[in-house]
């Protein structure tokens, strides 16, 4: 096991080198640069601007001083924010994504775990096909959408929650949570409820029927663990699912997290700021598919050796 | 179900493609007697509004159809770019197979960890915003599946024994690809193609949503949602019409895609697939 992870160590390290530099070049053969206003700077001021920025060495080069400072820790300073270094910008907005996506996970996994055992429990019912036609409406939404429905139900309809921003209390929290969950427990639901479909029909659940085991113990006790490895494979898409998200819902909700922070960068071009971004964004994908490798290891002891 | 979604869908794109000629305004054109009108109010109607018309005097009823036309070509045109890549890169992994087969597939899995949707971001601020960059920036990305799945078909025909009669005979590698892989693989490439093509939608809309995707004058269901949230408190028609429609699209996409998927894989386990 120890192994295995060490090795997805080893192989996640090109993978994010190749991210930061295709993002890199992307970035630097783009027309237009972050310097061009709506009053052009004079040729000297531009070419001082670049060179206290190093944007006027050659392109391995930059990318070479670039790597080397990222390994260091410094992403270097904003060239919109003039008085922020990217550092300080994630700082401000990672807690606040991350704050919204780790409750979304854990709503949506308890939802959509719940959701998938009634439905795989009551194979067949009614109740069963209409969790699975929710499950597919859930996936089908688009959070953009769900989010401004939201909005106009719960907070100007209603006014039971805020309708953007964030304050000192819990309650601004609540719509964007769930918006940005919806579409992950839609897919939780039905990766459980195929894991358990699969499941239930084994051999060993056969025999502890007859041995006379109540459905709840059967479903808890021998079905569960085996039939949530499906819905473990899926915590990387979900965390790339929940990053995309983030940059919608922190745009519908006034929030300043790193979604909002990336959008307007990347509008802005301040290089420095969205390359800072898409390498974390990067590095936590990597990091929840370890994650999901760890808890493979967990739910499957055989998976342990491969 | 299957056929009432196929049903709905082929609804919207007949009404977005035939319905604007038979309106009085165009979707760019600017009303300037007729701004914000309210889609009740009977002036409205009198102008030839039926739903309304938006902050700066455009008919919605106009503006709906000529978003939900541009997201449904874009989609269809990304969704086919992705299954090009798809069907030619999992057809080039399942016939050649092993080393080959295992770099080609482990790529395929490098790329599903990977944060695509903001190389796309930054794709589209780059190289400015054309829609051809769109549908090749979309279906650059949405290929995977696709290429999983039709890998994972030649492999399975690749050993039956037709392929075996052909190599026999001396057909060439790429007249077995072309005359007997291709055919076979199309079914199910072709109700994959109806799965990605929803999930493209979503992210043309996504991208039109944050400003990075169709630009105006054009327009597209996700920038007509964009618009539609600014002002749903004075106007809840503005978000709910674009907005449900889109969300219909994209259900009966999805739920057409999946039974026709379901089926195709049942009619797998029998022999009766490609025999005729």
């Amino acid at each position: 096991m120890v192994r295995l992870i060490l090795r997805r160590l080893w192989m996640a390290i090109p993978t994010l080198f190749a991210i930061i530099i295709i993002s890199f070049l992307l970035m630097r053969f783009a027309p237009g640069g972050p310097f061009d206003g709506e009053r052009p700077l004079s040729s000297e001021t531009k070419a001082a601007l670049e060179n206290s920025y190093g944007l006027d060495k050659p392109i391995w080069e930059q990318i070479m001083l670039y790597i080397g400072r990222i390994l260091q820790g410094d992403f270097g300073p904003s060239l919109i924010y003039r008085d922020f270094t990217v550092n300080e910008l994630i700082a401000q907005g990672l807690p606040v994504s991350l704050l919204i996506g780790g409750l979304a996970l854990v709503l949506a996994s308890i939802i959509g775990i719940s959701g998938g055992l009634i439905a795989a429990s009551k194979a067949g019912k009614a109740i069963d096909e209409i969790l699975m036609l929710f499950a597919t409406l859930l996936t089908a939404l688009p959070t953009f959408v769900t989010g401004p429905l939201l909005v106009l139900i719960f907070a100007f309809t209603l006014g039971w929650f805020p309708v953007s921003g964030m304050d000192d209390g819990i309650s601004w929290l609540v719509l964007p949570v769930i918006a940005l969950s919806l579409p992950i427990t839609g897919a939780i639901i039905k990766l459980v409820r195929a894991g358990l479909a699969v499941q239930l029909s084994q051999d060993h659940l056969r025999s502890a029927k007859a041995r006379g085991l109540s459905p709840l113990k059967r479903l808890f006790r021998h079905a569960l663990r085996p039939a949530l490895v499906p819905a473990a494979s899926y915590l990387g898409p979900a965390a790339a699912g929940l990053l995309t998200g983030a940059v919608v819902i922190e745009t519908i909700f006034g929030l300043p997290g790193l979604g909002r922070y990336f959008v307007q960068g990347a509008l802005n071009r301040d290089y420095p700021l969205v390359l800072g971004v898409v390498t974390l964004y990067a590095s936590f994908i990597i990091a929840f598919n370890l994650l999901a490798d760890i808890i493979y290891g967990w739910l499957d002891p055989r998976m342990r050796d491969s | 179900m299957m056929r009432f979604s196929i049903i709905l869908v082929a609804i919207m794109a007949a009404l977005a493609v035939f319905l604007p000629f038979l309106l009085p305004w165009d979707y760019t054109q600017i009303d300037w007697d007729g701004v914000s009108m309210d889609i009740t109010s009977y002036e409205a109607w009198q102008r030839g509004h039926y739903l309304g018309s938006d902050d700066i005097g455009r008919d919605r009823l106009a503006r709906i159809l000529a978003g939900t036309r541009i997201t449904m070509s874009v989609a269809l045109a990304a969704a086919l770019v992705a299954m090009l890549i798809g069907i030619s890169w999992g057809i080039i992994a399942g016939w050649i197979g092993g080393r080959t087969d295992d770099i080609m597939m482990r790529i395929v899995d490098a790329l599903y960890a990977l944060p695509f949707m903001f190389i796309v971001i930054i794709l589209m601020v780059v190289f400015g915003r054309s829609i051809l960059l769109i549908f090749i920036g979309i279906g650059a990305v949405e290929w995977l599946t696709m290429a999983r799945v039709v890998r994972a078909e030649v492999k399975a025909i690749k050993v039956r024994p037709f392929i075996l009669a052909a190599e026999a005979s001396g057909a060439s590698s790429l007249s077995i690809i072309l005359r007997h892989i291709l055919p076979n693989i199309m079914g199910v490439a072709i109700a994959y193609l109806m799965l990605t093509v929803p999930q493209v939608v979503m992210v043309e809309s996504f991208l039109s949503f944050l400003g990075l995707g169709v630009q105006e004058p054009m327009t597209s269901l996700g920038i007509l949602v964009n618009e539609g949230a600014a002002q749903m408190e004075i106007n809840p028609a503005a978000l709910l019409l674009p907005g449900g429609i889109l969300i219909i699209l994209i259900i009966s996409l999805t739920i057409a895609g999946e039974r026709l998927r379901d089926r195709i894989n049942a009619g797998n386990i029998g022999p009766n697939i490609g025999a005729s």
